[in-house]
């Protein structure tokens, strides 16, 4: 009986399962922080995700295929403010925004814009009118990349690219 | 072509019907308990039964003009025994039979399937066996339960594995056939299986075969069969009730609480039979309601099974059986993750959901009946046909996205001879077929059929035991023309000393057929849409094997050991295709190969038995036009260990199980679900006590309340603890 309660003790103390884990861990390798919201949130909203792009898309199909993650998780924007987190590969990302999406389905095509509002971007913390850039290390993670979300001003992809198809 | 007649009309001449011998006695243990369940019969012979509840067997007919008659006696956990019975002309005699307990001896196989008849030999494929002694003492609720502790087998989520058979697609296929007392009941749209089709109390033992077993049994045989044998009618009154209780661990982690009180369960089964030696009847029915061990998970099970045995003539028996079963239960689709439901600040939230899947609920309702019967028309020839019907209908309700439906019927029929031509050869031929029909929103409206003939033979040469056969399939979609695909076999036996020790080889392709589902699902998952692949082609697989069970070594342990190889083409996968849309393509070519190796010890006999198991899986897979998909195939996970001890004592006894499985080093779809996983360390105590007809079972499964999962998103079982009452007259 004592070996059976050893065998007991050795399998707790090597446990190893599934943990709590914040919203931005020391694990994590890509970037977090936090999301301010304002605006009245639409009827149609579907949900509110984060997305990256190594290099500024220049046109639709640069907006769908080289986005990061290609599907991405959601955040929480029923509240004033809301963490979050994105796992990215290391490396420049020179645009980091949240995107507003409309109920429906997404293809992963240049039609899913019909879908897609900006809501909001990091900005240069040095000079809030430019693209903030963000450099994530090997294995590292990258925080306080935080930046507002205007429900009342969600600008469709053509403000920012161009795009044949809609 | 003249002796090959005088041959064929030797065997098919059937026994004079006025007089024909019977046999019968009990078969009991060395303190005179009756052993349910012994194999009693005439060696390469078409003669054999089996002893009911109270240990008594009635074997018939025997020869007309009497003599002397080989009996062997075997049961699993015994040593077999054989003996010599005269048996005065055209009458009957009684032979009483004692079998000594031996943890060690390993059970006779000779119905797995009820398709290969090899008395008291052991095949030359690995076989696992879960009796019903092991089914008790784990006081498991579901059939699936039972199987997930069969070594070397893992259950994913419902989808199980046979040395890394299938991987993890929900709901899709299933690489394993299930049989029901014989009879395939793999869905007719989707080839997966219902684990809740028949109640666990029904059930007298499973049989698990591993490796391509195509050649017999057909379509999704890739990588193994289980065989699930229904409890007999025994003749006279019979009464059990199973009443079960239990509640659930609340999670370790206070940030992950969803709820304020504990979630329980409870359930009851209730069966009945008569029986004589012509007739018999048994009717069963239950129900069992959970509350599930996360948020969304609430689920009610209700069943009706039923078994009819006729003893149409001295020599025909004519069986009816059948199940219905209604479950209705919410779907936990996937966990939650940051943003999707209520986070309180964490990454993911494994006990809930997303607020925007709530209302996910399925209501999957479905039944089989099937009928067979066996006429033994000499010691040397018997045939056998069956007809079966297995439908299924189920209805999801996906918010926001509306609602899924499906219907499947699936009719079987087979007819089989079973020869032995001498005391060394057996031989089985058969035709089957098979015809699914389906209705559905996501399927569309198909059918599908299998027209199939098969035979083997099983020849011993001295000590060795050959067997060769083959099987060809001929399938066709929507009445479309056919197409063939053959699976042969071969496979020998040695026996390495006179203690049961034994060496084995085989090797057989298997091959599985896409299933309707997989044909022509059009659905959305993960957001995108999966769109129909009309032109799939079966999935094929050469599986070699070659162990060696050994003799028992220093009287207290045995050891079994295999090396395996499947080399699988075409296997189905679903690829992103461009546009962002999901396929279903014959893709991957996968290399699967490992070692099996069990370790059965008794080191105090009949109190004191363990077992270890150990699995090692090295996958490689490649994917057409994609050399960078190459890599191990998903959800294998490379090793997998169960350690099992029983120890007991007078009425009482007590046990535990502990499993681990190492991490999956890939899953699918990686970068669009959440990768987390962990390896599996679970640990299952139990404790029983019998007396007389009343049985109590306690179970604390995954005690230390492990959190993990098996497949993205979807939280294993944490802590559950119930008690099982059985009462049987």
């Amino acid at each position: 009986m004592r070996k059976l309660w050893l065998l007991l003790a050795l399998l707790a103390a090597c446990n190893g399962g599934l943990e709590p884990e914040r919203i931005c861990p020391p694990s994590l390798v890509g970037l977090c922080g936090t999301l301010r919201f304002h605006g009245t949130i639409p009827d149609s909203t579907d949900n509110v995700f984060l997305a990256a792009y190594v290099t500024f898309p220049q046109n639709c199909n640069d907006l769908i295929n080289n986005r990061k993650p290609p599907i991405p998780g959601s955040v929480t924007y029923t509240d004033s403010a809301a963490a979050y987190s994105v796992p990215l590969d290391p490396g420049t990302y020179h645009w980091v925004l949240a995107v507003w999406k409309k109920v429906g389905i997404l293809t992963l095509s240049p039609q899913d814009t019909a879908l897609l509002r900006v809501a909001g971007y990091y900005r240069n913390p040095a000079d809030s009118t430019q693209f903030g850039i963000v450099t994530i290390p090997a294995g590292g993670t990258v925080g306080n990349i935080d930046f507002r979300v205007d429900f009342d001003s969600l600008r469709p992809a053509t403000d920012f690219v161009t795009c044949t198809a809609q | 072509m003249h002796r090959a007649i005088r041959l064929l009309l030797l065997l098919v001449a059937p026994l004079p019907a006025a007089a024909q011998g019977v046999l019968r006695g009990t078969v009991r243990d060395s303190h005179g308990v009756p052993i349910r369940a012994a194999i009693v019969g005439v060696p390469n012979t078409t003669l054999y039964t089996q002893t009911d509840p109270e240990g008594r067997y009635r074997l018939a007919p025997l020869p007309a003009e009497g003599g002397d008659i080989r009996v062997r006696v075997a049961a699993i956990g015994y040593v077999p025994t054989a003996s010599t019975v005269s048996l005065p002309p055209g009458d009957s005699a009684v032979a009483d039979f004692t079998l000594e307990s031996s943890p060690l001896e390993l059970p006779p196989l000779d119905v797995v399937s009820t398709k290969v008849a090899r008395f008291g030999d052991r095949p030359a494929t690995s076989v696992v066996q879960v009796p019903e002694r092991e089914i008790d003492q784990r006081a498991v609720n579901t059939v699936d339960e039972a199987v997930d502790k069969a070594a070397g087998i893992q259950m994913l989520n419902g989808q199980i594995n046979i040395r890394g058979s299938t991987g993890y697609v929900q709901g899709l296929n299933s690489r394993v056939l299930l049989l029901v007392d014989g009879v395939p009941v793999n869905q007719g749209d989707r080839g997966g299986i219902n684990w809740d089709l028949l109640p666990v109390d029904q059930i007298e033992r499973v049989d698990i075969l591993k490796g391509a077993g195509s050649s017999l049994y057909g379509s999704a045989a890739l990588g193994g069969v289980v065989n699930l044998t229904t409890r007999d009618v025994p003749e006279g009154t019979h009464v059990r009730v199973r009443l079960t209780g239990g509640a659930y661990g609340n999670p370790p982690q206070a940030v992950w609480r969803f709820r304020d009180g504990t979630g329980l369960q409870s359930g009851g089964d209730v069966s009945g039979s008569y029986g004589t030696a012509t007739f018999g009847g048994r009717l069963a029915a239950g129900a069992r309601h959970s509350d599930g061990y996360r948020q969304q998970d609430e689920g009610n099970h209700w069943q009706l099974a039923g078994r009819a045995r006729w003893l149409a003539s001295p020599r025909t028996r004519v069986d009816v059986s059948g199940a219905w079963a209604v479950d209705h239960y919410d779907v936990p689709l996937a966990w939650c993750r940051q943003g999707e439901c209520d986070d309180r600040g964490q990454a993911f939230q494994p006990f809930k959901v997303a607020t925007a899947s709530l209302g996910s609920w399925t209501d999957s309702r479905k039944a089989y009946v099937a009928a067979q019967a066996r006429t033994v028309v000499s010691q040397g020839f018997a045939w056998q046909a069956r007809a079966s019907w297995f439908r299924t209908n189920f209805f999801d309700q996906r918010p926001p996205n509306g609602s899924e439906f499906g219907i499947a019927d699936r009719f079987g029929a087979e007819l089989r001879a079973e020869a032995h031509p001498d005391s060394t050869r057996t031989v089985l031929v058969g035709s089957e077929v098979t015809f699914s029909d389906v209705t559905s929103d996501i399927f569309g409206n198909h059918s599908q059929s299998e027209f199939a003939a098969y035979g083997e033979s099983d020849q011993a040469v001295g000590v060795i035991r050959l067997n060769a056969g083959a099987r060809i399939d001929f399938l066709a979609t929507d009445g479309g023309s056919l197409s063939a695909v053959v699976s042969p076999r071969l496979g020998g036996t040695v026996p390495t000393d006179h203690s049961g020790g034994m060496l084995r080889a085989s090797i057989g392709r298997g091959f599985r057929a896409p299933t309707v589902a997989e044909r022509f699902v059009h659905t959305f998952a993960e957001g995108l849409e999966v769109i129909p692949s009309p032109n799939l082609r079966p999935e094929t697989a050469w599986s070699l094997e070659v162990g060696h069970t050994t003799a028992p070594l220093w009287h207290v342990l045995r050891l079994d050991a295999a090396l395996f190889w499947t080399e699988a083409r075409e296997l189905i996968e679903p690829r992103l295709i461009s546009g962002g849309k999901i396929q279903l393509q014959n893709v991957t070519r996968a290399r699967i190969a490992g070692l099996d190796v069990a370790i059965l010890s008794a080191p105090i006999p009949d109190r004191l038995t363990a077992t270890l198991s150990y699995t090692y899986l090295s996958t490689r897979r490649q994917v057409a036009g994609d050399p960078s998909a190459s890599g191990p195939l998903a959800f294998r996970p490379r090793h997998l260990v169960t350690l099992s001890g029983d120890y007991s004592l007078g009425a009482s006894a007590v046990g535990a199980d502990f499993r681990y499985a190492s991490r999956v080093e890939r899953i699918e779809l990686e970068g669009f679900v959440d990768a987390r996983r962990v390896p599996v360390k679970v640990l299952d105590l139990r404790a029983g006590w019998k007396q007389g007809p009343v049985e109590l079972r306690l179970l604390a499964a995954n005690v230390l309340n492990y959190i993990y999962n098996l497949v993205p998103q979807t939280l294993a079982p944490v802590r559950t603890v119930t008690v099982t009452a059985v009462w049987s007259h």
